[in-house]
């Protein structure tokens, strides 16, 4: 579980504080060195067809991504959190409804969902938010009903209504301390998924507006020249690849953790 | 005779910790010879480990028929147990493999060893053998369609299958109703008799040693502490280990210790009806009802403990918790001191500190995350009035802790670097928190060692005492009732069929259930 992180904490810091060292930003344009190679006067990894900085470009790209990748993973966090957490509290007919609702947005043809936003609304960084937080916080529901619907029939949460906790404070001081590592451990496989749905979402056009760019972006432009510049797309999918293995590496050991914990 | 089975100088040790140190003991052809200890003395250990059925090391000699077990080649040491051993461990509700048949099961037993397949005629008298009824049709059927006793069955005859010379069996009825246990002890032996079977038996159940063993070997943190004849080793241990665990272990036969009279009637439970819906597609799609308690009274007096007993399922729990305001109820009034008290969600702070309970499992009933002096001080903070609580919060933690005898540096300790008995001694701190006059005590001493619920059973015997609280104990042990209760009440299928003094009970039993359940305990 260490070394994912490392790795992971390692690009992440490069992500955010390199950009800001860096001698060309990302949507700066050189115009004396376009299509350069690499170690081209001062462009690392030289620049692309508009003669901007590539190492900025993929720094920025990765900031991006792992920026939309957690904020909509806290997104789905809190509200999986919340409608799982009030289904299995409350139960009976009002858990049966609010999982049938769950169950009728799992069923609903994501990518469908968010093409028409974009076509409605237009591109925006809220939008890939909204419909990328709409699908995963399904998951984060499920996991925290479940989890909650067994810790309710535990004697310790019998022996808090004897105690004369009320309902609150059972809630929020028993169970829900008691669900949040097996959330965290959750919120730690959401993370690679959402890297993986925004930069699909980028690939296809429909992510976040030029210039500003993301991994997905700059997958889908390294493919249109990789015969040429194989590098265009190497890095930015190596970079896709190694968050995505490192963060679901380290969430599923956490998760196999939690689930030992839980057991014991 | 030469003993079939030797271990002398057994050493295990797991990761470098000594389990088990230096124990010597022989099993002759036929002879019935129990480990009996608390957890964690090492019973289990010692009897599997020269099998190599653990993980740990073996060291010293286990000789079986004449052949060396310790270091021998994992490979040689499969063909000996599947030739000449037979095991039965202590989950009949898992050991099953789900998906195959009984008939299945008993081939695989049969041909472990190269034997021939067994036709469906010596299945068939193989489960005969194990007292199942219907032997023919079980063979067809999957294991959910058999209950835990039956489950248990078909393991032993599957052990039995390949005609084992010594059977190993660790605590093989303790997950078994405790109506059941002794008829399933009774006919393992009894095959073993018939058979000239040696076995090994793995039990805390000191009883059930007496009257079916041969040889006692008592065991205490790894060693060795007394062997010998069991029925003499029961009745009169010479070490003091042995003297305080037959102490600790109640018995129908020992004398009746005295209790205080009890006051007037405190609590009086009217009619009481619990249903739940019936589990599964078929029962809920129908609207179906499993009734678990079916109009029920009941009564209790100050200072008085009434112990309810039944096997698992008469709905003994169901009951406590109704009254306690801690389950569901559908029909009934509880009255506390001629005044009825609500239902469960109107139950305030004033009706919730008259009743307090304990539950089975300790670990279970304490919040992980919280320690001792949280836990502690949960009822204080929601039970008792501010005037009451005053500011001493803490000194009533450390006081309660005190009054369960244990040392106030635990208030700082989280459940899990607790024992069983330690975390049984805190739940009952925190039952008495707010100062109850009543507890439900719900199997309190079931999940823990003869020896600690020998002390827990002590300690809620002094504090009923100290505080004159009525206690509705609820028990499948009916020698333990015996030893705590002023009356007792027998359940059977969501019904009292009997109450009485205790005294009365045993000399002159009325329901049918009550004279299966005292048979079953002897």
């Amino acid at each position: 579980m260490r070394i994912p992180l490392i790795i992971t904490a390692i690009i992440a810091f490069a992500a955010f504080l390199l950009p800001l060292v860096l001698p060309w930003g990302h949507a700066a344009i050189d115009w004396d060195s376009v299509n350069a190679g690499l170690f081209h006067e001062g462009h690392i990894l030289g620049t692309d067809d508009l003669g901007r900085d590539r190492l900025a470009r993929l720094l920025v790209g990765t900031r991006t991504t792992i920026f939309v990748a957690l904020a909509a993973a806290m997104v789905a966090l809190i509200i999986g959190t919340i409608w799982g957490a009030a289904a299995g509290w409350i139960g009976g007919r009002t858990d049966e409804m609010m999982m049938r609702i769950v169950d009728g947005l799992y069923a609903l043809p994501f990518m469908f969902v968010v093409i028409l936003l974009m076509v409605v609304f237009g591109r925006s960084i809220l939008l890939v938010f909204i419909g990328i937080g709409m699908v995963e916080w399904l998951t984060m529901a499920r996991v925290v009903r479940g989890q909650v619907l067994a810790l309710k029939n535990r004697p310790f949460v019998l022996a808090a209504e004897a105690a004369g906790s009320p309902g609150y404070a059972i809630l929020l001081r028993h169970i829900l301390p008691n669900v949040a590592g097996v959330a965290a451990a959750y919120l730690m496989l959401t993370v690679p998924q959402v890297v993986m749905v925004e930069s699909f979402l980028s690939f296809l056009g429909l992510g976040v507006q030029e210039p500003l760019t993301s991994l997905g972006i700059l997958v889908n432009e390294g493919a249109d020249e990789m015969d040429l510049i194989p590098a265009a797309l190497l890095l930015p999918g190596g970079m896709l690849v190694t968050i995505i293995i490192c963060l679901t590496l380290a969430g599923e050991k956490y998760r196999d953790r939690m689930a030992a914990e839980a057991r014991a | 005779m030469t003993p079939l089975y030797q271990a002398s100088h057994l050493c295990i040790d797991i990761g470098g910790k000594r389990i088990a140190d230096n124990i010597s003991f022989a099993i002759a052809p036929g002879e019935i010879v129990a480990l009996a200890g608390a957890s964690g003395a090492g019973k289990s250990m010692s009897a599997m480990t020269p099998f190599g059925l653990t993980h740990a090391i073996a060291s010293g000699s286990a000789m079986l028929a004449g052949q060396q077990l310790i270091g021998m080649a994992e490979k040689d040491l499969r063909s000996i147990r599947a030739a000449q051993l037979g095991f039965i461990f202590q989950q009949p509700l898992t050991a099953l493999t789900p998906h195959r048949t009984v008939a299945a099961h008993l081939t695989e037993a049969a041909c472990q060893a190269g034997g021939a397949r067994p036709s469906h005629k010596d299945m068939a008298a193989m489960l005969a053998n194990v007292g199942l009824s219907r032997p023919e049709e079980r063979l067809a059927q999957y294991p959910h369609r058999l209950s835990g006793g039956e489950r248990q069955r078909v393991l032993i005859a599957a052990a039995l299958a390949h005609g084992p010379s010594l059977l190993i069996a660790d605590e093989p009825v303790s997950a078994l109703d405790a109506a059941l246990r002794r008829d399933v002890m009774a006919m393992l032996t009894g095959l073993c008799r018939d058979r000239g079977m040696a076995m090994l038996l793995v039990s805390h159940d000191l009883a059930g040693i007496e009257q079916y063993a041969d040889r006692l070997l008592l065991l205490q943190d790894g060693r060795l502490i007394e062997s010998g004849a069991a029925a003499v080793i029961v009745q009169k241990p010479r070490s003091d280990y042995g003297k305080a665990l037959m102490a600790a272990t109640p018995r129908l036969d020992e004398a009746l210790p005295p209790l205080l009279a009890p006051g007037a009637i405190l609590l009086e439970a009217r009619n009481i009806s619990v249903h739940f819906p019936k589990a599964g597609w078929r029962g809920g799609w129908r609207g179906e009802n499993l009734q678990a308690v079916d109009n029920v009274s009941l009564t209790l007096a100050k200072g008085e403990t009434l112990a309810l007993v039944g096997g698992s399922g008469s709905g003994k729990s169901t009951l406590g918790r109704a009254i306690a305001g801690l389950g569901p109820m559908q029909a009934g009034t509880v009255i506390w001191q001629g005044k009825p008290l609500p239902p469960r969600a109107r139950r305030t702070a004033e009706h919730r500190r008259l009743i307090q309970p304990v539950f089975q499992d300790p670990l279970a009933s304490l919040d992980p995350r919280w320690s001792v002096a949280q836990t502690i001080a949960e009822p204080l903070r929601w039970l008792l009035p501010a005037a009451e609580r005053g500011t001493m919060g803490g000194a009533l933690v450390t006081k309660l802790l005190e009054e369960v005898d244990l040392p106030a540096e635990f208030a700082t300790r989280k459940p899990a670097a607790l024992s069983g008995g330690q975390a049984q001694r805190v739940a009952i701190a925190r039952a008495l928190a707010a100062d109850p006059q009543m507890l439900l005590l719900d199997e309190a001493t079931s999940a823990l060692d003869p020896l600690v619920a020998g002390g827990v059973t002590a300690l809620l015997g002094r504090l009923q005492k100290e505080r004159g609280l009525s206690v509705l104990f609820i028990t499948h042990d009916l020698a333990l009732a015996r030893r705590v209760a002023h009356r007792i009440a027998v359940m059977e299928n969501g019904h009292i069929v009997e109450t009485a003094p205790r005294d009365t009970i045993f000399s002159a039993p009325q329901a049918e259930a009550t004279r299966r359940l005292i048979a079953a305990s002897h």
